[in-house]
């Protein structure tokens, strides 16, 4: 065992002035959280001997306090332990109902305590029965709440390892009968964690199950992406690759209006990538599509810009995807902007039963009133032999009308956008000002 | 063991980590009665009326069988009591005694139709903490298939909410009311022997009996409700790293090992039920107007928040997750589990969709109310909103005595569908109770309480009312081996006293 904890707690303390948890020690050492609590111990006896009280510390301590400090309102100093005996619930209780558990129901207590505290809460103890340091930081805390900074940083910058097996080198308890399914589409860390996509694929548990038939390198975590992209067998999809994803919601957005869609459409922020869509027939219940459409195309660029900052990393592989979706829907492409520009302007128009090869669509308009067939394609939803949900999509004439408002572009380019707030206008009133006809037409 | 071992308060030289017992298995056998059939063979367009037939008609005959036990030699002056098969039959002046299903109609009870026509008028009402009015003039009603009675007779009001099964013993008054002089319920149903399921399985494919390890731990904790805020994650993390065996010292940590499962009993988020409470509701129109679902106003961070703080457990210990009224789960009852698709880490260690019926050491997101074997043990646990409306109800009743009392009527949700959002069940109601379980627990309440019950036929029952995590910081243990309960709280000493 080195000393480089030293070097790691002096550089976090010191000179970032960043707390220091016993559980991120633990990651960033490598050393049991055992091994970790006796650091901080070491590291805080030292400094503080080098020069008094530049080094601050919170424990944790464990027992079973006294009976009588269970009954509210008989602290020692008021307010030194509010936090856990009024809980605003239980004072506050209308009725009388017995708000402590019963006296025979034996209870343990943990409490967080910073060193200035520390004697004042063990004398409420009647008994502690384990007590160590539990973080230590440059000064004393104003608010206890910042120390979950530490865990976080625990579970996104050591990521990269077998969660089933950080008993052994970190001391949790041991279960064997926990089994992690291989994560064929794992998701990706839950923030931007470049770190964490360097880690070896072949880390992987062998405990691949059911899912062994599919040939696809079993992805997990950060590698997913880079994984996903080489077990696609679907060929439009391989342009699409990671990021696909992102944008699948969207395109939902836009041709049923159904709001278990729409709610998904911008839940997930840039980087979550989630589950990625399975290989071939068995997509994750209704998260995922098979199809590589057009607009899809679109959104993913946008998004893609968006979230340039967090995988910079990527962008290289990405730009060279980006072209050749675009290739993909070169003879696609050009006719959305018609398609919305006709929507929008020709509203007042008598006729303008224009076949769109993009979203095919007939529209009638009579005093005002959009009316209609288009293609759209529809979502059809089966449970296949593994009792995966799958989502197919087939395409089917559906009629509308103005109530049903037009299927919304989902904010493409700034250019676009002009237009559909023209759109909108005419829209609404049903009577377009004429000029906005000859404008385009 | 001797208090030194847990204070790990040493430099130099480090000892080496203690050695940490693995974690036995949980013998876990989920029952699934309250799944609902998927997809397009889900109907609502039923009626609800089935629900209260199905229950009068199935607890009749138990509650006439305890009746006539009681009552079958009643006499009164020189009459003798008779059991009177519809409640329309009763004769004025006559000691007879009916069966029949509560009707409470009270002045605060929720009403749809006065909803519809008040909301246009007025702001909506402020939330109601009971349905009973000010005045006392709730009326009981006692019905069946032909008809209503209404009743009247001493604390029958704080006995007796909508939709239990009675049996009444009384007479009929001069002015139609049936005045009730005594009352009979069910009381509880036949209870498994431990461990019989997997007996008679092993009986039947004529294997040897199991040796079994003596068992574990389960740990209940409920209303982790996390918000998103930082505030909650402090204690989040605590619970967390005793769970997993990081926190504490040695002897402390040794214990922890005897924990084989975590049960989160409902509100695991908060404010993320898909239909808004009136407070939200309220919060939510008073903001920017919007039309149709606002995307940019959804914040992913509670969710994310709770995967990871499962996933962080999972490793070292099985989860079984209910739903409860504040999650994203639907909101009628019994919720349906919540969909994995929330927990895009967690779920690794979930079963694959395709054998989700098989017990499973990892995550198992499962219905509320759930009902299911542990060690052994028939366990009967709901998210707590059938304790919650029932305690609208009544007065000076504690979650406990409305734990017990639902088990003796045989339903854990008799309120349902009156005034708690349920699915309407047409050939079978999976909410009364058929097997009387071991343990019954309630997410969610307002404080932590354990009690004993004992049924008539030597069947014990433990309840355990289990308060929010994020309003008394607490954990419950529960000896699977003893049904000895205990607690464990958490909580961080805040300079000068602000929690």
């Amino acid at each position: 065992m080195s000393d480089t904890y030293k070097d790691y707690l002096a550089a976090r303390i010191l000179s970032d002035g960043k707390p220091v948890t016993y559980r991120l020690l633990s990651r960033a050492e490598k050393v049991n959280t055992h091994v970790a609590k006796q650091m901080l111990y070491e590291f805080h006896s030292k400094q503080n001997a080098k020069k008094p009280n530049s080094i601050h510390a919170t424990y944790l301590l464990t027992g079973k306090k006294r009976i009588e400090e269970h009954n509210n309102g008989v602290h020692k100093k008021d307010g030194d332990d509010t936090f856990m005996h009024s809980s605003p619930y239980m004072s506050s209780m209308p009725e009388p109902e017995e708000p402590e558990p019963d006296e025979s129901t034996p209870s343990t207590s943990i409490v967080l305590v910073r060193e200035e505290e520390l004697e004042v809460t063990k004398a409420e103890f009647e008994k502690i029965t384990s007590i160590h340091i539990y973080s230590l930081e440059p000064g004393p805390l104003q608010n206890l709440n910042v120390l979950s900074v530490c865990n976080q940083e625990v579970a996104t910058d050591y990521l990269g390892e077998d969660p089933l097996e950080r008993w052994r080198l970190y001391g949790s308890i041991h279960n064997p009968s926990i089994k992690r399914r291989t994560a064929k589409f794992a998701p990706p860390p839950p923030a931007g964690v470049p770190k964490a996509a360097s880690k070896p694929a072949q880390k992987v548990v062998s405990t691949a199950t059911s899912k062994a038939k599919d040939t696809a390198a079993p992805a997990r975590r950060g590698s997913a992406s880079e994984d996903n992209t080489s077990g696609r067998s679907t060929p439009q999809l391989a342009p699409a690759a990671g990021s696909l994803k992102r944008s699948d919601s969207k395109p939902n957005l836009k041709r049923d209006k159904s709001d278990i869609f729409k709610s998904f459409a911008k839940t997930k922020p840039k980087q979550k990538e989630p589950t990625p869509a399975p290989v071939e027939d068995d997509p994750m219940l209704g998260m995922s599509e098979d199809e590589g459409d057009p607009e899809d195309v679109t959104e993913t660029k946008i998004d893609e810009e968006k979230a340039a900052a967090s995988r910079k990393a990527r962008a290289e592989r990405e730009e060279k995807l980006r072209q050749m979706m675009e290739e993909d829907d070169d003879e696609e492409m050009p006719d959305a902007p018609v398609t919305e520009d006709k929507d929008s302007q020709d509203a007042p128009v008598d006729k303008a039963p224009i076949a769109q090869p993009a979203e095919s669509e007939t529209v009638t308009v009579q005093g005002g009133r959009r009316r209609g067939r288009r293609r759209v394609m529809k979502k059809k939803t089966v449970k296949d032999e593994d009792g995966y949900l799958v989502t197919r999509e087939e395409a089917a004439w559906e009629s509308f009308s103005e109530e049903e408002p037009e299927p919304k572009r989902p904010k493409p380019a700034p250019a676009k956008s002009t237009n559909t707030a023209k759109g909108k206008k005419t829209g609404k009133s049903g009577q377009g000002s004429i000029a906005s006809f000859f404008k385009k037409a | 063991m001797a208090d030194s071992g847990g204070v790990v308060l040493t430099g130099a030289p480090f000892e080496e980590a203690p050695y940490l017992p693995s974690r036995n298995a949980s013998a876990y056998k989920p029952l699934h009665t309250f799944d609902l059939p998927k997809g397009a063979d889900k109907h609502y367009g039923q009626q609800f009326a089935d629900m209260y037939f199905l229950r009068l008609a199935e607890l009749k005959t138990h509650v006439k069988q305890k009746a006539e036990e009681a009552w079958s030699d009643f006499t009164l002056g020189e009459e003798q009591a008779q059991y009177v098969d519809r409640v329309l039959d009763v004769r004025q002046g006559q000691l007879c005694w009916v069966v029949g299903t509560v009707y409470m109609e009270m002045g605060l009870k929720p009403n749809v139709l006065d909803d519809i026509a008040k909301e246009h008028w007025i702001a909506a009402p402020p939330p109601r903490e009971t349905y009973m009015s000010a005045g006392g003039q709730d009326e009981m009603m006692l019905e069946d298939e032909s008809g209503r009675l209404r009743v009247i007779g001493d604390g029958l009001r704080s006995q007796y909410v909508t939709g239990c099964i009675l049996a009444a013993l009384g007479t009929e008054q001069a002015d139609g009311t049936f005045q009730v002089i005594a009352t009979q319920y069910a009381d509880l149903p036949r209870q498994p022997q431990r461990w019989e399921r997997d007996d008679s399985q092993l009986v039947e494919s004529q294997q040897p009996p199991a040796k079994r390890a003596t068992a574990g731990k389960l740990a209940i904790v409920s209303g982790l409700e996390i918000a998103g805020t930082a505030d909650d994650h402090l204690s989040l993390d605590l619970l967390m790293e005793y769970l997993t065996g990081e926190a504490g010292g040695p002897p402390d940590q040794f214990q922890r090992s005897s924990i084989t499962r975590l049960v989160v009993a409902g509100n695991s988020l908060a404010h993320a039920s898909p239909i808004l409470s009136r407070e939200d509701f309220m919060a939510k129109k008073s903001g920017k107007k919007h039309y149709g679902y606002d995307a940019s106003a959804y914040n992913a961070s509670p969710s994310e928040h709770l995967d990871l703080f499962f996933s962080e457990i999972l490793p070292s210990l099985p989860i079984t997750l209910l739903p409860g009224p504040s999650d994203p789960a639907n909101v009628a009852l019994p919720q349906q589990p919540l969909h994995p698709a929330l927990f895009p880490q967690s779920r690794q260690y979930a079963n694959p969709p395709v054998k989700s019926n098989e017990s499973r050491q990892g995550l198992d997101s499962v219905t509320n109310p759930w009902e299911g074997d542990i060690e052994g043990w028939r366990i009967l646990g709901t998210g707590g909103q059938t304790v919650e409306d029932l305690l609208k109800y009544v007065e000076e009743v504690d979650s406990i005595e409305v734990m017990e009392m639902m088990l003796r009527w045989r339903c854990i949700a008799p309120t349902a569908p009156d005034t708690l959002w349920c699915y309407p069940f047409q050939d079978d109601d999976p909410l009364m109770v058929r097997d009387c379980p071991h343990i019954y627990f309630a997410g969610n309440q307002r404080s932590f309480q354990t009690k004993v019950i004992a049924g008539p036929v030597d069947q014990k029952v433990l309840l355990i009312s289990v308060p929010k995590f994020s309003q008394s910081k607490m954990l419950v243990l529960l000896d699977l081996e003893t049904l000895e309960v205990e607690t464990v709280d958490f909580s961080v000493v805040q300079p000068g006293g602000q929690a």
